[in-house]
Parts: C-alpha cells; sequence; structure tokens
C-alpha cells in the first residue's frame, strides 16, 4: 500500500510537469518571429478589451479610445481642440446653411489589408453607425448632428448631408468617429458579435495578435500616410492589478502604464531615476448626481445648500493627495475650450444653512433637520464598491454635510447592480435619491454634451437619466447651441453653465489629474496630447513626437529555460529521495514484524 | 453491485440536474441585467426598451424566462453553451482559453498544498507539545490569515522587484519562444500565483491532517499496537494511514472553493483563470457565461466527489462493500 501510494504520488507530480509542458506548447500558438534591431514598447492595459472594433470594444480599460484610434482613423484629429487638424480628409467645406458638408480625402489611403480607402468608405461607415445598435458613437451621428444621408462625388470626395446645421462637424463627428472599411462590414449584419476577426483599419498600428485577457501585440503600420511610426512593435499585456503593473514597471518589465499612478505610489516612483512621470489632464470628473425628480432634491435649493456645504479643496488634499483639482460649479472641465472661463466653486456654509431654512427644513440644536411634516433632511448615495477614492471622499462629505444638520449615508453596490439603480428601466424612473459617477474626456471636449447630458427627460439628449433634471431656459439654450457656429455658440454654452452652476442637479467633486508614468529609456517620444495623456496615436509619429528616436529595447525574456531543468532535476531528486526512504522503511518494517 | 452503481448514478444525475438550474436561477436573481453591460448611459444613453431587447437578442436573452430555460436545456443537449455578452464568443471557446490555466494553477496548488500540508501536519501530530510542533502550527496559521492578495504582493515585491527573479503579470510570455524555452517561460510566471495559491489553501490541509493524526493516535488500535511491542515507525504507518481520509475529503471537496478563491491570486497576478472569468462575469452580468463556468464547476465538483467515492474503500476497508475483494 505505501509503495502504491508513492507511485501515485511520483506519476501525479509527472503528470502535472508534463500536463504544464504540454499545455504550454498548445497554448502557445504560432510564433511571433521579432526581428533585428525592432524597438518595442510594452504599455499595460487594464482589461481586456476584445478584437478592438468600435461595435466590440468593452471599456474595461475605461477610455479604449486612443488604443481604438491606433488601429483606425477619423476625418479629423482631435476633438480636444476648436479646430482639429485635418487627418483623414484633406479638407472639408460646408454648405452655408451649415447643413452640407464636401470632404475631401487625402490621395492614396490604404487599408491595412493594402486595399484602398475612398469616399465609398466614408459614406459607409456614416450609414453604417447609423443604423447600428446604439453605442458610444451613435448620437453623433443621429442626434447632433443628425445625419441623413451621404453621395460619393468621387474616389476622393464625399458629400454629407445633415437634417440640422452641423456647424461643429470637423469635432463632432469628424475627429470621433472611426472610418471603417466597407469590404469589410458590409456583410456584417451583428456587429456587436463580431469577434472573431483582427481589424482591418487605417491608422498608424496594425493589430496583429491577440491572446484573450492577456496581451496585443501591434505592429506599425509602414505605409501610414503620415509616415511610418516611430515604435516597431507595441506589446500591450493586460494587467489588471494596479500594484502589479507599477512595480512591473519598476523591474522594467514595462515601459508605461496607461493608468493613472495612485497618489500613495507617486513618490516612490518619482523617486527613481529610471521613470517618468508626467503630469496633464485627461479632463475627467467626479460628480454627486442628484435625483432631480425625487424628493427632498427636487428643490433646486437642497441641492444648492450641499453643494456649499462641501469643501472641495479638502477632497483633493486628502482623498486625491494632491492630484486633482476641486470641482467648478458649472461642471465642465477648465481645460476644455467650452468652459466658463471664471467658473469656480463656490463654498459658504452659513448661506448653506439660510438656504436649507429657507427650503423649509428646520434644525433644532445639533441634531438633523426636519421639514415641516417632521420628515428628516436625509439621503443616501450609491456608490460602486470598486471605487476606493469614491469611498473615502464620501465619508468626507459626510461629515461636512453633518455641520449643516443634513443626514447622508452610502451605500456601496457592485457596477451592475448601481446601473440598474440609477437608470430608467421598464419599471419607470429610478427611485434612489443620488449617486457618485465619473465622466470621461470625451464629455467634457464635446461641445454637445451640456444639451446630450442635461437636457430635460424626454426625446430630446441621451443623458437626462444622469439627473432627471429639467430647466427650461437651459433646455432653450443648448438646443440653439447645437446648430451654432463657434463665436456665438460660446456665450450661449456659458450661459447655460451659470443656470447648472446655480441649479447644481450634479456637484462636481474633482477632476483628476492625468498622472502616467513611463520609463524613458524605452521610448522618450511621448507627447502630452491635451486630454489623450501621452498613450495616443501622435506619440509615435515622427511630426509630433519631440524625441524622435527612441533607443532599442532588446527582448530578453528568452533566455529562461533554465527554470524547467532546474524543477526536472529538483523533481527527480524528490522522487529519489521518497523511494529511498520508502524502501529503508519497509525493510525496517519487516524486521520489526519478525 | 449493479443496483449500487445505478443509484450512485441516478444521485450524481439528479445533483447534476438541480446544479443546471440554479445556474441558470442564480445570475438572474442578481439585480440588473446584462442589457445594463452592453448599453452603458455614458455611451448608449438613454435607450428604449425595444433596444434593450436588441441588444439582448444577439444572446438569446431576450426571450421570456421559459423560454429561456428551454433553449438552455435544448442547446446544452447539443452541446452548445451560448455566447458570452462580455467576449461576444461562444462561452465554449471562452472555457476552453482558461481551463488549461486553471488546471495547472488550481490543480497544481490542490496537489502542493495536499502534500506540504500532510507532511507538515503529520509530522506536528507526531510531535505534538514539542517546539516543533508548535512552532510550525503558529507559522502555518501566520501564512493562513493573510489573505491571499497580500501574500501575493509580498511574494511579487521579494522575488519581482527586490531579487528581480519572477516575472510580475501574465501566463504567456510576449517573447516569441518555443518548445522547452516556452514551457520554461510559462512555468515561471507559474511559480509566484502557484505559491500564493498554495500558502493560502496549505492551512486547512495542515490543520486537518495533524488534528486526524492526533485522534488516531489516541485510538485504542495504537494503545494495543504499542502493548504489543510495536515500534515508533510501525505505529505511525498504522495511524497515518487512518488519518488520511478525512484529509482525502478534505482536499476533493475543496477543489469547487480552491477555483473561486483563485480569483484573487488571478488578479494580483493577471493569471486568466477561470476564478477570475467568473469574478468577471458577475459584473458584467454575463448569463451565458456564468452558466458555463459554474456547469464547469459543478461537473469537478461532481467528478471529485466520484473519485473520493472510488478511493474510499480503498483507503479505508470498512466501507468496502461486504463481499467485494479489494487490493
Amino acid at each position: 500500500m505505501a509503495r502504491r501510494t508513492c507511485v501515485f504520488l511520483v506519476a501525479s507530480l509527472i503528470a502535472l510537469a508534463l500536463g504544464i509542458a504540454a499545455s504550454s506548447q498548445a497554448l502557445a500558438q504560432e510564433d511571433d518571429a521579432g526581428g533585428e534591431g525592432q524597438t518595442t514598447v510594452r504599455a499595460a492595459l487594464t482589461g481586456f478589451e476584445n478584437n478592438l472594433t468600435p461595435f466590440t470594444i468593452t471599456f474595461a480599460t475605461g477610455r479604449p479610445d486612443d488604443l481604438l484610434m491606433l488601429v483606425y482613423d477619423s476625418l479629423f484629429w482631435s476633438q480636444t481642440k476648436e479646430d482639429p487638424e485635418a487627418w483623414l480628409a484633406e479638407s472639408a467645406a460646408p454648405s452655408d446653411d451649415y447643413r452640407t458638408w464636401t470632404v475631401k480625402l487625402r490621395p492614396n489611403l490604404t487599408w491595412h489589408d493594402g486595399r484602398p480607402l475612398t469616399a465609398e468608405d466614408v459614406k459607409f461607415t456614416f450609414d453604417y453607425f447609423k443604423d447600428a445598435p446604439p453605442g458610444r458613437w451613435t448620437h453623433h451621428v443621429t442626434d447632433v448632428p443628425p445625419y441623413d444621408s451621404s453621395e460619393v462625388v468621387d474616389e476622393r470626395t464625399v458629400r454629407l448631408r445633415f437634417a440640422a446645421p452641423a456647424p461643429q462637424f470637423k469635432i463632432l463627428p469628424g475627429a470621433d468617429l472611426p472610418i471603417l472599411p466597407k469590404h469589410v462590414w458590409e456583410d456584417i449584419e451583428s456587429p456587436g458579435t463580431a469577434t472573431e476577426m483582427l481589424p482591418v483599419g487605417s491608422g498608424p498600428y496594425k493589430l496583429t495578435r491577440i491572446v484573450p485577457d492577456q496581451r496585443y501585440r501591434l505592429e506599425a503600420n509602414e505605409d501610414y500616410f503620415k509616415g511610418k511610426p516611430l515604435v516597431d512593435v507595441l506589446e500591450l499585456p493586460i494587467v489588471r492589478d494596479t500594484s502589479a503593473a507599477f512595480q512591473a514597471l519598476r523591474t522594467g518589465q514595462l515601459d508605461i502604464v496607461t493608468e493613472d499612478v495612485p497618489p500613495a505610489v507617486v513618490e516612490r516612483l518619482e523617486e527613481s531615476d529610471q521613470i517618468e512621470v508626467h503630469r496633464g489632464h485627461d479632463f475627467a470628473s467626479t460628480e454627486l448626481r442628484f435625483n432631480a425628480r425625487k424628493e427632498p432634491f427636487d428643490n433646486p435649493r437642497v441641492r444648492k445648500a450641499i453643494s456649499l456645504a462641501i469643501d472641495r479643496e479638502a477632497l483633493v488634499e486628502r482623498v486625491l493627495q494632491g492630484d486633482g483639482e476641486p470641482g467648478n460649479d458649472n461642471w465642465v472641465h477648465p481645460e476644455s475650450p467650452w468652459a466658463l472661463p471664471d467658473g469656480e466653486h463656490e463654498r459658504d456654509v452659513e448661506r448653506a444653512r439660510q438656504m436649507l431654512d429657507q427650503a423649509g427644513f428646520r434644525r433644532r440644536g445639533e441634531g438633523v433637520r426636519e421639514s415641516a411634516d417632521g420628515e428628516p433632511l436625509e439621503f443616501s448615495v450609491l456608490v460602486s464598491s470598486l471605487d476606493a477614492e469614491a469611498l473615502r471622499a464620501l465619508q468626507l462629505v459626510e461629515r461636512q454635510l453633518r455641520e449643516i444638520g443634513v443626514d447622508m449615508n452610502t451605500e456601496s453596490l457592485d457596477p451592475a447592480a448601481l446601473r440598474q439603480r440609477t437608470t430608467p428601466g421598464p419599471q419607470g424612473p429610478p427611485q434612489h435619491d443620488a449617486y457618485l459617477g465619473t465622466f470621461d474626456w470625451h464629455a467634457h471636449t464635446d461641445p454637445d454634451t451640456l444639451y446630450f447630458f442635461f437636457h430635460s427627460p424626454g426625446k430630446k439628449g441621451i443623458g437626462a437619466i444622469f439627473t432627471g433634471w429639467s430647466n427650461q431656459r437651459f433646455d432653450q439654450l443648448v438646443e440653439r447651441a447645437t446648430t451654432m457656429e463657434l463665436d456665438e455658440r460660446k456665450p450661449v454654452l456659458h450661459d447655460a453653465q451659470r443656470i447648472l452652476a446655480e441649479e447644481a442637479p450634479l456637484i462636481t467633486l474633482w477632476y483628476r489629474e492625468d498622472v502616467t508614468a513611463y520609463r524613458p529609456a524605452a521610448y522618450s517620444g511621448w507627447i502630452d496630447d491635451s486630454g489623450h495623456g501621452l498613450f495616443t496615436k501622435r506619440s509615435f509619429l515622427e511630426p509630433y513626437a519631440e524625441v524622435g528616436t527612441a533607443d532599442a529595447v532588446v527582448d530578453e525574456a528568452t533566455d529562461s529555460w533554465w527554470w524547467l531543468v532546474l524543477v526536472a532535476v529538483a523533481l527527480a531528486l524528490l522522487v529519489a529521495a521518497v523511494l529511498l526512504i520508502r524502501r529503508r522503511r519497509s525493510a525496517s518494517e519487516e524486521q520489526s514484524f519478525e | 453491485m449493479l443496483t449500487r452503481g445505478l443509484r450512485r448514478g441516478l444521485g450524481y444525475a439528479a445533483v447534476l440536474f438541480v446544479a443546471l438550474l440554479l445556474n441558470f436561477a442564480l445570475p438572474r436573481i442578481a439585480p440588473g441585467d446584462p442589457a445594463d453591460y452592453l448599453l452603458p448611459p455614458e455611451a448608449a444613453g438613454d435607450v428604449t426598451p425595444q433596444q434593450r431587447q436588441e441588444a439582448l437578442s444577439d444572446f438569446g436573452l431576450d426571450a421570456s424566462i421559459p423560454v429561456q430555460l428551454q433553449q438552455y436545456f435544448v442547446n446544452l443537449a447539443q452541446g452548445d453553451l451560448g455566447l458570452s455578452v462580455r467576449y461576444a464568443r461562444p462561452v465554449t471557446e471562452v472555457l476552453a482559453d482558461r481551463i488549461a490555466w486553471t488546471a495547472m494553477l488550481v490543480g497544481g496548488a490542490l496537489v502542493l498544498s495536499t502534500l506540504f500540508g500532510v507532511l507538515l501536519g503529520f509530522a506536528s501530530a507526531w510531535r505534538r507539545g514539542s517546539a516543533a510542533d508548535t512552532g510550525t502550527l503558529t507559522s502555518v496559521m501566520v501564512i493562513d490569515a493573510m489573505p491571499p492578495f497580500f501574500t501575493g504582493l509580498l511574494l511579487m515585491f521579494v522575488f519581482s522587484v527586490q531579487l528581480d527573479l519572477l516575472p510580475v503579470f501574465g501566463a504567456l510570455p510576449a517573447s516569441g519562444a518555443t518548445g522547452v524555452a516556452l514551457a520554461g517561460d510559462v512555468l515561471e510566471r507559474l511559480i509566484l500565483p502557484l505559491v500564493t495559491l498554495t500558502l493560502g489553501y496549505l492551512g486547512t490541509v495542515y490543520l486537518v491532517a495533524r488534528a486526524s493524526l492526533i485522534g488516531e493516535l489516541e485510538e485504542d488500535y495504537v494503545l494495543m499496537a504499542r502493548a504489543k511491542g510495536l515500534d515508533a515507525r510501525g505505529i505511525r504507518r498504522h495511524a497515518q494511514r487512518n488519518a488520511l481520509i478525512p484529509v482525502t475529503t478534505i482536499t476533493l471537496v475543496g477543489l469547487g472553493t480552491l477555483v473561486g478563491g483563485a480569483a484573487v491570486v488571478e488578479t494580483v497576478f493577471s493569471y486568466p483563470g477561470l476564478g477570475l472569468l467568473i469574478y468577471d462575469a458577475v459584473l458584467t452580468r454575463d448569463y451565458p457565461l456564468l452558466q458555463g463556468a459554474f456547469l464547469l464547476l459543478a461537473a469537478g465538483v461532481l467528478l471529485a466527489n466520484f473519485v473520493a467515492d472510488l478511493l474510499y474503500p480503498l483507503l479505508d476497508p470498512r466501507v468496502r462493500p461486504t463481499g467485494a475483494q479489494v487490493g
């Protein structure tokens, strides 16, 4: 019996070793033959984005736009500027009423598969997005501006028609919509499930390999119209754990981490002379969003009073440890071209108390305020249980609001449950009091975001779901602005932001700073493309990248086969030892039973 | 004998059927549904109920619950686990991508923690009360009390950052190695997660093994053997064999727990195992993927039970069917 156990043990160990060897072979698929002298940059992603098409990305990385646009191109670039640069387009001219745009493409554009990129593809893209299921790009084709139809004038020219004036066409959808190859997508009826193919784009990088949930490999598009990208290969491993990502950066297993450096790690990384920490704006905001359809937040006085009582400086200081700006009352990121120039955040605890008194919530002593009917002024904020920063911030807010006699509590939920509780469903409008959410860069650069996100609930806009707030004058302003030219539009949007600041349907807590860490020895051409951060297409293109030549990084991970030998030897020794002991033991046992 | 086997087979079938029903029902009971994931308000905005239904129709989730249930069993009979919402790929493919990694990680951890847990546990029990026993017991308890993500980060810090010996993340190297070199790379990337997971489960096995041998050593037959003049080694041999029975149970039953519990370790080391997959699938309310993954787990646990059923008569003559001759 002892021998049998022993044999079983040895056999299972050997089976395990063999299994590892065999499955690693099977899983490795084909070989990536890396050429000599190629430059490689290894950048960590936080999640898997399927096969990087506009219809199958998952938003697991938070903001996949810049990743996607390494593979694809838009007509213009980038939407963070008032006047984006012509990209695939050579020029675009509007009609007098801005309802028609005639776009002329650059000559000799090609797709990654070598086929020519023509006006036919542009027309197809607009038609396809219009009919596709709703997604990240849909409302820029169906709502503002409302795309109607288009005609191909010649190989390089397309005329796009809109149902309303589209003065900001160059920004949106021009600098946003990825242009798709007709020959790939025309036969695909269900784009959301087209995950089996490698994407065909026209961008600076071709996606050449996907290992689900583990990594992507992108290779430079040698025929790119802006010149061959400066880095030959982008290895994009998926690193799920933030601490692990920064450990890997410190050991040189990664060259850049696209995720923001957490405040606790910044100092340690800054100490290293191998690592550069870059600070910029990524136009993200974190807000407390009220449910303005429900008591007590249907009362603007109550919302404003809470806004006045929150000390945003303290939040930035204590939660972000200074890596951010306090949120402004007018919500729009101060660096956005559309922001109110004198945007500010007002804090006045005394006025907050008065406003609550006026709203009919009286306070006896130091307790919680009560309405005339004796209802206490209390509410709960829903927040994602995965968002540690937000949870900490809400603890502080809770304490700040207690000072004005408001009882706030925090309810943390998993993201899916949070979404379900805050969006209108078949059962009607949501019944939460308030929740904590973030908007990303795209929201703050889109000139029509105020319309999309804060127009009264109803047919217009997409985002009354965020607050349920309605204000007639605001609606008129933002609706009018959608069809206005730049110069007229700005003052109108500023007026709208003033209303937003006064009515406070949401309270912007902070704008997080974009803090990116990288190893300059691997690649130093990173440029800070405002709103995009460092990991964006222009960082890899000669005309933009500040340092043109990258030091070659030789992949040295191949010489680690000795581990296998070591393990095999250890296994053999173990087996030998066990056998020896067993034999000796059974020998002595036989003696003892004599 | 035949009826016995038949009865056992029927038992397994019944458990599997209940598991299948639960796999279908549990994900759907949780608040929220895949449409919330497919159409996030930040991207898709205020969607109409029709649009929600359309988004779900790609995955066959737009039908009524009874129809879905019926379809689920029909597809299952054909080996079709449906389309994952998160990956928009067949669930079978998504699971196939993961199963080898989980087999290596969880299988390895199960074998190693059992091996070391039993060796240490028996050694401890034999020297019960000695300094060696107290020392081992204390250190194992300390390791057991450490949350796996902490152990993982600690190991990572020591072996990857300070000593620069082992990689920090991933299961597959980016390099184009093949053959032996590739197996070496894969093994190298397995070490830290495997050790972390092994340490996480070691304590349980150790405690069971230790307590079980202590119990056996107090039995009458040990006293009897000693009285008959059997030497220590002989006594230990007899007692240990009996003490293995509870350990076997713990090991085989632990399989399911370990797959789920591996999620934390898989997150820390970005290891593409089933645990992390299930965690993500829960967050995205990916019903088809959850059904598939749970089915796999249920099948694994049932298999482990089956193995345990077969092993028991070998380990313990008392549960052998009367008349049957084994070993």
